[in-house]
């Protein structure tokens, strides 16, 4: 998919710098705030409000596991990592928290604006993909309905593949996935099977 | 007695864009006389000059050879995007500050840089909307080959997409190229409402030209049904499209009224950053540039652009925006801001609904 930046929309955004105040992130508050972003500093703890941030830029020398309220990868805004040493425990460190982008420090006038365009789309695609890794592996789990629904649907004068057609009108009908599809008329053949039952005792 | 204070002067006198360069030179160079004139004044400048002849690659190691090899900490210069950001490593490097002046793309808010003119909240986005809710929305880009030309189209597409319209064509001349009869033959073909003219140079002289050849053999062409619009063309340069430039339009900081001092927004911003500059150092006492950039926003500047603030946070100015027409020598103004703007270098607060008022009745 090929996307174009439009013109950023950054005016009001609010960003939370993980970091202790210090001579080499100075420039990083004052580049935000020129940018039109509202900034937030904290260390070592992450305040509560940090969670409605759009941009959370961390310390990867001195940060740990514990200042995140969220697990590793589940951040709800994109993550900047803010690097001084290069040592190799440490871009471990953050590359577990899973940074969508990094700043070396001493931080300069140049850099920030990148690392906010490139922390964003990162961390959109990041989003995008696992909500579609999530929805494939939703429609892979109900392969087992979709058979059954086509079992259901076959008949002495329907073979599988007019059923599965069938199943297929079905869901455009109700406007739900071939999954969701299924699983309703799988549960109208249990149910019908139920209602059956007693009748017959 | 006053004291004497060297500050660098940068500006190519001669290859692809010559007349600019001369336009902020005057302009920097009459501030400095003004300042060395002014019995009010406790400083006096004597300004190092170098000229790097439109010669891109040689900004850095003039810029390099003031701050290095001569007292002054400041530099009023550069004209192109391109030699400013050749020089800022030479500016962070030896901690020295640019006074730029030219109009530019935005998208920048270096510590070591102070921007005079307009950036595309005070050119672009007003202009934009000036034309599309007078000529149509559809615009046709052109621009020259670099980071200009650019930036400017990728803001325009934006807009032009904002504000309902189409971009009917984009196209790239490199600098200095002036065999602009393919860009005629597209607009031609494809009729949109307003150009936007991104060329400098000889490149866009020879395109006024050729579009006024064109209005002559077509008259959808002419300039009151399909103008020209340019954030960057301003008096220095009408001689030079004379009599092709004839009622297209610009959006400028600064127009020429025909009286005495800066002749165009070139000039003006150029002798404006000179005067900021003399402000700042007697307010700050010193020519330190962390001490001159500490003090530049505390207070307005009485300037050749009138009086101008500087913003804290962007070392950008705030400007009076003004729209206006070539008629003959000069532009006549058609519309202009109520006061100045605020800078807004990276269109963090761009928005396009207040900007494009819709043009039919929203029905509900």
């Amino acid at each position: 998919m090929i996307r174009r930046t439009r013109i950023p929309n950054l005016g009001g955004a609010k960003a939370v710098v993980l970091h202790r105040p210090h001579a080499g992130v100075e420039a990083l508050t004052r580049q935000l705030g020129a940018i039109g972003l509202e900034v937030e500093e904290a260390w070592p703890e992450l305040p509560a409000s940090a969670a409605g941030a759009d941009f959370l830029f961390f310390d990867v020398d001195l940060g740990f596991e514990e200042q995140f309220p969220w697990a590793p990868g589940e951040a709800p805004m994109p993550l900047v990592a803010l690097i001084g040493s290069e040592a190799p425990g440490r871009i471990e460190w953050a590359l577990s928290r899973q940074a969508d982008a990094q700043l070396l420090k001493p931080v300069g006038s140049a850099g920030v604006y990148a690392a906010l365009l490139i922390a964003r789309r990162a961390f959109d695609e990041r989003r995008r993909l696992a909500a579609e890794i999530a929805s494939l592996r939703e429609r892979v789990a109900e392969r087992q309905t979709v058979v059954r629904a086509v079992v259901a649907l076959s008949s002495r004068t329907t073979n599988e593949e007019q059923a599965y057609a069938q199943l297929r009108a079905l869901a455009m009908s109700w406007q739900v996935t071939l999954e969701e599809a299924a699983r309703r008329v799988v549960d109208l053949k249990t149910g019908e099977g139920s209602h059956e039952r007693p009748r017959r005792a | 007695m006053k004291r004497r204070i060297d500050i660098g002067i940068l500006y190519s006198r001669s290859g692809s864009y010559p007349l600019l360069g001369e336009a902020s030179r005057a302009g920097a160079l009459g501030a400095i006389e003004a300042v060395n004139a002014d019995p009010g004044r406790s400083i006096a400048f004597e300004p190092v000059e170098r000229d790097p002849a439109g010669r891109i690659d040689a900004y850095a190691p003039l810029a390099a050879e003031i701050l290095r090899d001569t007292p002054a900490r400041h530099v009023v210069g550069c004209i192109t995007s391109w030699s400013r950001k050749e020089i800022i490593p030479a500016l962070e490097k030896q901690g020295g500050l640019l006074w730029y002046a030219a109009p530019y793309e935005g998208f920048e808010a270096n510590d070591h840089v102070v921007y005079l003119n307009a950036s595309p909240n005070q050119h672009l986005v007003p202009l934009v909307a000036h034309v599309a809710a007078r000529f149509g929305r559809d615009a046709f880009l052109v621009g020259s080959n670099y980071i200009w030309g650019w930036e400017m189209n990728r803001i325009a597409r934006d807009l032009v997409a904002d504000a309902g319209g189409e971009v009917r064509g984009e196209r790239y001349l490199p600098l200095g190229d002036t065999d602009v009869s393919r860009l005629i033959e597209e607009i031609r073909a494809t009729a949109p409402a307003f150009v936007l003219n991104n060329l400098i140079g000889p490149s866009s002289y020879a395109f006024y030209a050729a579009y006024a050849a064109l209005g002559r053999d077509d008259p959808r062409f002419r300039p009151e049904r399909r103008p020209i619009v340019s954030c960057n063309l301003t008096e220095s340069e009408l001689p030079s499209i004379a009599p092709f430039g004839e009622g297209h339009l610009a959006c400028l900081p600064f127009v020429h009224d025909g009286g005495p001092g800066p002749r165009s927004s070139f000039e003006a911003a150029a002798h404006a950053a000179v005067t900021v500059l003399a402000d700042a150092i007697e307010a700050a006492g010193t020519d330190a540039p962390d001490a001159v950039r500490r003090v530049l926003a505390s207070r307005p500047h009485v300037t050749a652009l009138g009086t101008i603030r500087i913003d804290a946070r962007t070392q950008h100015a705030a400007l009076p925006v003004k729209i206006a027409r070539i008629a003959g020598p000069r532009f006549e103004v058609l519309e202009e801001s109520r006061g100045a703007v605020e800078p807004d270098p990276y269109l963090s607060h761009y928005d396009p609904a207040a900007t494009f008022r819709p043009g039919l009745r929203l029905v509900r």
